[in-house]
């Protein structure tokens, strides 16, 4: 006011007006600053920029494009996938560009950690600082590692590198020395028990080990998983183990299980749904109505060989030599039922044929009780049954009783779950033992670790039981372990590691980057787009993966335009 | 001062009068004078009334309607002595008989009187042509004949014409140099921008409004209105230095008037309907040919595919022919016949859970969803005034009520004001004075960004009216909302309970209150000293309810209720100082300084210093209106924000000077520093220089006639702009936000912990933006006074444009960029305004006004290796790119130059992905044989090259006829909304448009409407955007015809009435426009992101009765 009739000697003074509703660096330099920045960092676990690509359990990234399911819905929904799916993906993609920002921002969260720490060295006693260290870097290790997985060459720093130098560096490594130094800092002082919420000791040993295991460094991959799979325990202290039922990892009232070794927490009440699993909330079954979950928007459709893969022979195993798209063999579906052959579907027959018993956990089949739902009624639960076959996800579905109390109402659907998503769980981890025991160690412990996880499937009391009370099997399950037989040689072991951990985790985003870092994507995805494509034929319709370039996601377009092209480099072949 | 009187002719008007009935008599003259305005070359005389003679000459000067004019000046002519009226208008002269007096007043014609045995001589000035009006510049006013700048003045009458929620509206084609873009919502703000584009955001013109300076005046009403002036170069406007590069637009309001008086009334009604006009809507499939039309996508589906055809929608049967079921959804049946339903479970079903049970029949007469979701919407506003004073004082009480409802459902403003302005003398040389105005404020259902500009951007309920099938009936047969709960629609909602429930309960207002107190100083002649001390104070509260409703396919699962509030407050402090003064008779001097200081303001992008608490919820117990609170809904979530506004302290001057008004100067220069900029960068200094020449003036003008005025204007300068800008732009902050840096640490699955990032890159080196203009101009009244020219040609060059450049990924984005001055822009164009007076006969006189704006936009540079920016985007089709070298908010995509004819033909172009017979061919735009993104090309543009609005006025005796145009070329518009409608693939099974009668067939070739109807999506079909969306935006329209008639003879023989006229309008009620959607008049909601139309609320015929009456 001094500065009103006169005098203009004060008016700077008038014109400081200090932000609001927001800290500055003395604020944030502090122990609890610095808590509160990890959690930030935490939070860009499950995306920051509300975008699905985001989503720490990559569905399209790694789950559609490996040929486990396709979008679903219809084709004018979501359609900047449509082209991806078909591995015609657009370097313009602003869902990848999204997927780029998104682990960026994680890695800038968590430098940003780092160098607050090391700017305010006396915030934090030594204990913390360690500690807080050592998270921070195992979430930066985490997204460099879904960039590298993702994008192949990627521009690496770390806090110590100033903004205006960043945008310098050239995408012309890979980050594998960046990840490894950050999951070994990770192990060294991180402790094994903390808040259920974050990461520990064994997440950074594990995910070292699937680390070396992508580089194909098989033998230090065994030091690795040999280490977790003798020690580990979760965060909250749970020695590592496989559940029980199957079905239980799945279940929000079951989160921080003993399977869990490093997941992405979820919850709801906290003002906004993007805590809630907002990545996955297209994918459950369309138009249910309170009879089924979610009711939106169809997306996330198992694909039809998918559901063939979990045909058994009479003896229990899969059908290795990929013979379970044989007419004789696919699984029976409606989609065949009343499509294909013209068939009314309220006559549909259920597949009698031995199944593995984890086709029903998986997979949303008509008939089949979806969890505690109805029986799941086929396709009056499929937005576009043409377009995009016959099934649903199962997988991180809620439960008809979690209805508001695992899930958060407060949005436009009803599908936003507080199960948490699994990074690495512990079947995983054998399998990727199993894997590295293959190419450089023991085929015995490979045959062991195998059959821990179909043990586990091979539990009848938790298959999935008709829903008339009757206490039968809702199909006829048929699941045994493998013999040292048919783990004789190294080939035939590789194969059936290979096809468990499609059965195993399908759906959980795994599988495009396995096939990649397998070499075979190109081969399994021209077989997967010829099958698929007789039947989704608007969808796949002519669409081929080609060697050498649908390896790699492009770098975005957009990145490119701002840091320029003598810095980011393009991926072959886009 | 002098004012040639020579160029204009003054003819009588009416004689003298006795003295009793001078006081009506001259009442009734402004009245008669003021219909004859529209007529000036009936010019008129003053009236004067010579009583006695005396040597010591006094007497009132007032206007026609007897308002004082203060400051009046009286000269005896052919000597300097002279004298100002005081505030009352009351003046006195010592003269002698024969002289000749010259009384005059900015913005009056003078008028000459030769002393003869009266003392008292009261003098009616009568207001002047448009040379003579008068320009408010907000701190001070000139006559249009003294200024060196390009101004533009609207009258109230003018304004007043246009119904329409927000004044701003009303000055659509109304000003040369100034577009307006609204769109049909009630209390919409509209996109109103004076010459061009400055930058890349905030382009929003200042307001002023009584010296007060705001960014919008929706709390306005347009019968408060006194004055309505545009400053549109440097010259005129950067008296507001850093916030005048976009143009300044300064409202009075209306004062009263000194004398001892009647108070007068004026009651002003304006009542009607909008007609939503359905059948302008475009055309949607019947259920009949919506089916086949079906069946056909699945023929060329299959045949695309080399497959057998498979008809698989699931209620048009299995067949080549489709045929309906009796129930489109039977309770979770889908396409049954009544012989497979059990009715009565149903009904019983229903009972038990009406919320989940529907039984839905196909309406296979069609429903016209547009016309469901839309309804004859009335409207009314009522105006009333009083204006009074005495000897000491003056006031002004206006009164409206203003209540619109929007054509379609649950959607209406309703807007209270009261204003109070008032001036009284303390002392022969203090007077003080204040306006004051309050508002209430209540839109409810309104939609789109930037208070309602950004709907055509949106995927709104018009939009939603297009998507939903015509064979869904509006209610089942339960009497529910039926939806596309049955199968095969897709992901339809019905609009119809959107709006009727999700809006119908919804409430909201504003209180606001706007205005200024001020003393007014006049120590000695020709010195002025003015303080105003003027505030804005809002509050707001809105209630939304939202309702479960499981009947969409997508449904909506939870009741939802939020309620938001909050308020904001600025004040402005204003000292000025005017001194003027003649010398020896032909020098004039204007002498001008001023500071200003500014606490807490909004700017178009930042609001005003205040805080807002919003918070929601969902299921409460109970749904009853009077129950449902934020402490009765489960998960509730409260979120409160503080906002800062922005400070200014501003000092300014101004130099005019004349000599013998023939050369005019002008210099003004402000310095202003804001709170926005960090204190390396905080003052900007914003000069401008003005020189006008009349040249009517000259002796060798003297033996012309062809002109009666001629004056060329010449005007450069510099004026700022830091609208662009976030108050926080200087500071590097760390914020926490519930859904992206909260995480459950515990591992609990409810509530989560508390975490910060980075939200905000500070520059504190940011600076203004600078626009320099220059403008040239001429001025000139021609043919007897018959026509007036006002010609300018001018450019804009923005520098140092404030723009956010995007941060690269690998810093990590989540943050806030902060502005920098990077970018360049530039404007240039023609304002041209012609005004043709004139009269068929005494009794019948016209007069057409034309408005010309022509403009060209250029964006010339971003930042440093960036060229373009893309902006928004809608279901994977992002049309927008702005690109050096080309207009804001370009269309940019792949050129379609027509339709693959065949596969032969697919194999013989360049390779395109998802190429096949039927779907769109590109350009190969680089000629690499391939179309790939580098193809894409510029498409068109938004922004139109030439507006203009056209009034014609016709008088005959008591009848009057105003008819209004206005027109836009040289424009595009993105029509997305094609995308829903005329693709089948998009959305399969929503409602499609009668495109897909000229869909692609071999016959049709490159003539078909639309792509081959089938399924696909791809980049060759509905994936991307393509000039096929692009149609050109020209359009005219007739915006207002009206017929009004004035009672003159009940007038005359009235002791009371002085104003009784009755008029009917029509407005909007043709356009002529090539473009196919419902408007040609496309918005947005940002500069960058705009003329993209998704679903926009048309601007409708509407129909209305005016009454006004002056008692």
């Amino acid at each position: 006011m001094c500065a009103l009739v006169l005098g203009i000697s004060c008016s700077d003074e008038f014109l400081e007006v200090p932000p609001a509703g927001s800290l500055g660096d003395a604020q944030l330099g502090t122990a609890d600053g610095i808590e509160a920045l990890l959690i930030g960092t935490y939070a860009a676990l499950n995306g920051v920029f509300g975008n699905r690509f985001e989503g720490p359990n990559h569905w399209i990234t790694g789950s559609i494009m490996g040929g486990e399911a396709n979008k679903g819905t219809d084709a004018g929904d979501y359609s900047t996938i449509n082209p991806i799916q078909r591995y015609e993906t657009d370097p313009t993609s602003g869902d990848l560009n999204n997927l780029w920002r998104g682990r960026y921002e994680g890695i800038a969260r968590a430098n940003r950690v780092l160098a607050t720490i090391a700017a305010n060295p006396d915030a934090l006693i030594a204990a913390d600082a360690a500690r807080i260290s050592g998270e921070a870097r195992m979430l930066r290790g985490h997204f460099y590692f879904d960039l590298q997985k993702h994008f192949g060459s990627i521009p690496v720093f770390d806090e110590t590198v100033p903004a205006e130098e960043i945008i310098l560096i050239p995408n012309s490594g890979n980050a594998w020395a960046q990840i490894e130094a950050d999951f070994q800092y990770a192990y060294d002082n991180l402790p094994a028990v903390t808040d259920a919420g974050r990461v520990n000791k064994w997440a950074a040993a594990a995910y070292m080990g699937k680390a070396k295991l992508f580089q194909g460094k098989f033998s230090e991959a065994i030091t690795w998983f040999d280490d977790v799979i003798a020690n580990g325990v979760t965060s909250n202290g749970l020695a590592y183990a496989l559940l029980d039922d199957y079905s239980q990892i799945y279940n929000a009232e079951n989160d921080n299980h003993a399977e869990s070794v490093m997941d992405v927490e979820s919850a709801n009440n906290t003002g906004s749904v993007q805590n809630a699993n907002a990545f996955d909330d297209l994918n459950y079954p369309y138009n249910t109505g309170p009879d089924g979950p979610g009711n939106c928007c169809g997306f996330f459709q198992p694909s039809i060989s998918l559901a063939n893969a979990f045909r058994t022979q009479a003896n229990g195993l899969p059908l290795l030599d990929e013979s379970y798209n044989d007419p004789a063999n696919a699984v029976d579906n409606n989609f065949f039922w009343v499509v294909v052959d013209g068939n009314d579907e309220s006559t549909f027959v259920e597949d009698s044929g031995p199944l593995d018993p984890r086709i029903d956990h998986s997979i949303g089949r008509i008939g089949i009780p979806y969890l505690d739902w109805i029986d799941f009624p086929g396709s009056a639960w499929i937005r576009s049954f043409p377009y995009a076959g016959p099934y649903s996800p199962k997988k991180y579905i809620y439960y008809k009783t979690q209805e508001n109390t695992f899930t958060d109402g407060s949005s436009w659907t009803r599908g936003y779950a507080t199960m948490n998503y699994t990074i690495i769980r512990y079947a995983d981890v054998l399998l990727m033992a199993a894997e590295a025991e293959i190419e450089a160690g023991s085929l015995a412990k490979a045959l062991d670790y195998v059959n821990q996880v179909r043990r586990r499937a091979a539990l009848s009391e938790h298959w999935v039981k008709k829903s008339d009370g009757s206490g039968d099997n809702a199909a006829n399950y048929n699941i045994s372990e493998y013999t040292a037989a048919d783990f004789a040689s190294q080939d035939a072991a590789r194969t059936a590691v290979r096809f468990e951990r499609k059965l195993e985790l399908s759906g959980e985003g795994h599988r495009f980057f396995d096939l990649v870092r397998w070499g075979i994507a190109a081969e399994t995805l021209n077989t997967y787009l010829a099958y698929e494509g007789q039947f989704l034929v608007t969808k796949f319709g002519g669409a081929s993966f080609t060697a050498g370039k649908s390896e790699l996601y492009p770098i975005p377009q957009a990145q490119i335009d701002i840091q320029g092209s003598d810095v980011l480099s393009q991926n072959p072949g886009y | 001062m002098i004012l040639k009187s020579d160029y204009h002719s003054l003819k009588s008007c009416a004689g003298k009068i006795n003295k009793s009935s001078v006081k009506f008599f001259s009442l009734l003259m402004g009245l008669v004078c003021s219909f004859a305005l529209a007529a000036p070359t009936t010019s008129l005389e003053t009236v004067t009334t010579i009583e006695a003679f005396q040597n010591d000459v006094r007497g009132t000067i007032t206007d026609a309607d007897g308002i004082p004019l203060p400051g009046a000046n009286v000269l005896i002519k052919g000597t300097s002595t002279g004298v100002a009226a005081d505030f009352d208008g009351n003046y006195a002269i010592q003269a002698s008989a024969g002289d000749v007096l010259v009384f005059s007043y900015t913005g009056y014609n003078s008028f000459e009187v030769t002393v003869a045995d009266s003392t008292i001589i009261n003098v009616v000035l009568e207001e002047g042509l448009a040379l003579d009006e008068v320009i408010v510049t907000g701190y001070t006013t000139e006559s249009k004949r003294e200024t060196t700048a390009a101004v533009s003045i609207v009258s109230a009458e003018e304004l007043a014409a246009i119904p329409s929620g927000n004044v701003e509206q009303q000055l659509a084609g109304r000003v040369a140099g100034v577009t307006v873009i609204t769109n049909g919502q009630p209390g919409t703000q509209s996109q109103v921008r004076v010459r061009g584009y400055g930058g890349f955001g905030g382009n929003e013109p200042l307001y002023v409004v009584d010296g007060v300076p705001t960014q919008s005046v929706a709390f306005l009403s347009p019968d408060d209105i006194a004055t309505t002036t545009v400053l549109k170069d440097a010259a005129a406007a950067s008296i507001y230095g850093a916030r005048a590069a976009n143009g300044v637009i300064v409202y009075t309001t209306k004062q009263g008037s000194r004398g001892d008086r009647k108070t007068r009334i004026s009651i002003d009604i304006n009542s009607g309907v909008s007609d939503p006009n359905v059948a302008g809507s475009p055309k949607m499939l019947n259920p009949q040919d919506m089916a086949d039309y079906t069946n056909l996508a699945y023929e060329n589906n299959a045949a695309a595919n080399g497959t057998p055809v498979q008809y698989t929608h699931p209620q048009y049967g299995s067949n080549a022919i489709p045929t309906f079921p009796d129930y489109l959804h039977a309770d979770g049946q889908n396409g049954v016949n009544a012989d497979q339903v059990d009715l009565a479970q149903i009904q019983a079903n229903y009972e038990a859970d009406p919320e989940n049970v529907f039984l839905i029949r196909p309406n296979l007469a069609g429903t016209n969803w547009y016309r469901e979701i839309t309804r004859i919407a009335p409207q009314t506003r009522i105006g009333l005034g009083f204006d009074g004073g005495n000897e000491n004082g003056r006031f002004y009480i206006g009164l409206s009520l203003q209540s619109i409802s929007g054509i379609l459902l649950a959607n209406e403003q309703n807007r209270y004001t009261a204003r109070f302005n008032s001036e009284f003398d303390l002392a022969s040389w203090l007077s003080i004075g204040e306006n004051l105005q309050v508002t209430y404020n209540s839109v409810v259902g309104q939609s789109g960004g930037n208070g309602g500009q950004g709907i055509s951007n949106d995927e709104s309920e018009v939009l939603s009216a297009y998507r939903m099938p015509t064979i869904i009936p509006v209610f089942d047969d339960f009497g529910s909302y039926a939806s596309t709960r049955a199968a095969g629609f897709n992901n339809p909602r019905t609009p119809v309970r959107r709006l009727a429930q999700d809006r119908g309960d919804d409430k909201n207002f504003s209180v606001s209150a706007f205005g200024n107190l001020y003393a007014l100083i006049k120590p000695f002649e020709g010195f002025v000293f003015k303080s105003s001390i003027g505030g804005s104070y809002f509050n707001f509260n809105s209630l939304d309810y939202n309702y479960r409703y499981l009947g969409d396919s997508e449904p909506q699962a939870s009741y939802t209720f939020a309620e938001n509030s909050g308020y904001g407050f600025s004040w402005t402090f204003t000292n000025t100082i005017t001194y003027e003064k003649l010398f020896a008779n032909k020098h004039k001097l204007k002498l001008f300084a001023g500071i200003e200081a500014i606490e807490g303001t909004n700017t178009p992008t930042t609001p005003s210093k205040g805080r807002i608490i919003n918070g929601s919820g969902i299921n409460p117990f109970s749904t009853d209106l009077d129950f449902v609170t934020l402490s009765a809904v489960q998960s509730p979530v409260v979120q409160s924000f503080i906002n800062t506004g922005v400070n200014f302290s501003s000092l300014f001057g101004q130099v005019n000077y004349n000599y013998d008004e023939r050369y005019y100067v002008s210099a003004v220069v402000r310095r202003d520093g804001s709170s926005v900029f960090g204190e390396n960068n905080r003052y900007g200094t914003f000069p401008a220089f003005s020189g006008a020449w009349r040249i009517i003036g000259e002796s060798f003008m003297d033996n012309q006639n062809f002109f009666q005025d001629l004056k060329v204007r010449v005007g450069w300068g510099q004026m700022g702009n830091s609208n662009n800008v976030a108050p926080a732009n200087q500071f590097s902050l760390a914020a926490s936000a519930l859904d992206n840096t909260f995480y459950p640490i515990q591992g609990q699955s409810s509530g989560a912990d508390e975490g910060f990032a980075t939200s905000r890159i500070g520059n504190p080196d940011a600076k203004w933006e600078t626009s320099t203009t220059f403008n040239i101009g001429f001025d000139a009244t021609i043919i007897d006074n018959h026509l007036d020219i006002e010609f300018d040609w001018w450019q804009k060059d923005t520098e140092d444009l404030l723009f956010v450049v995007p941060l690269a990924g690998v810093t990590g984005n989540f943050a806030s960029a902060p502005s920098r001055n990077v970018g360049k822009m530039e404007n240039r164009g023609i304002d041209l305004r012609v005004v043709y007076k004139g009269n068929f006969s005494e009794d019948f006189t016209f007069e057409f006004a034309i408005n010309n704006t022509f403009l060209k936009n250029e964006v010339i540079e971003f930042a440093p290796g960036i060229d373009f920016l893309d902006v928004g985007g809608q279901r994977g089709i992002n049309p927008t790119r702005n690109q050096v070298g080309k207009p804001l908010s370009s269309f940019f995509g792949y050129d379609v130059i027509g339709y693959f004819e065949s596969d032969a033909d697919v194999a013989s172009s360049p390779s395109q992905d998802g190429a096949g017979t039927g779907r769109f061919k590109y350009r190969d735009v680089d000629g690499d044989g391939a179309i790939t993104p580098d193809d894409r090309t510029y498409i068109g543009d938004p922004v139109a090259n030439y507006s203009g609005g056209a009034t014609i006025d016709l008088k005959y005796k008591d009848i009057r006829m105003e008819m209004f145009w206005n027109w836009s070329t040289g424009l595009e518009i993105f029509n997305q909304s094609k995308w829903f409608r005329d693709f089948f693939g998009t959305f399969e099974g929503s409602a499609k448009g009668v495109a897909a009668f000229k869909s692609w067939t071999p016959e049709l070739g490159n003539s078909a409407a639309a792509p081959i109807w089938e399924s696909a999506s791809n980049i060759s079909t509905s994936g991307a955007a393509n000039s096929w969306y692009v149609e050109d935006g020209s359009y005219a329209r007739l915006q207002r015809l009206a017929f009004i008639y004035s009672f003159s003879d009940l007038i005359k023989n009235s002791n009371t009435l002085s104003k009784f006229e009755v008029g009917i309008s029509t407005n909007n009620i043709w356009t002529i426009s090539g473009y196919s959607g419902l408007d040609p008049v496309v918005g947005g909601d940002a500069d960058v992101n705009f003329g993209v139309d998704v679903g926009n609320y048309p601007v409708t015929p509407s129909y209305l009765i005016n009454v006004n009456i002056g008692l």
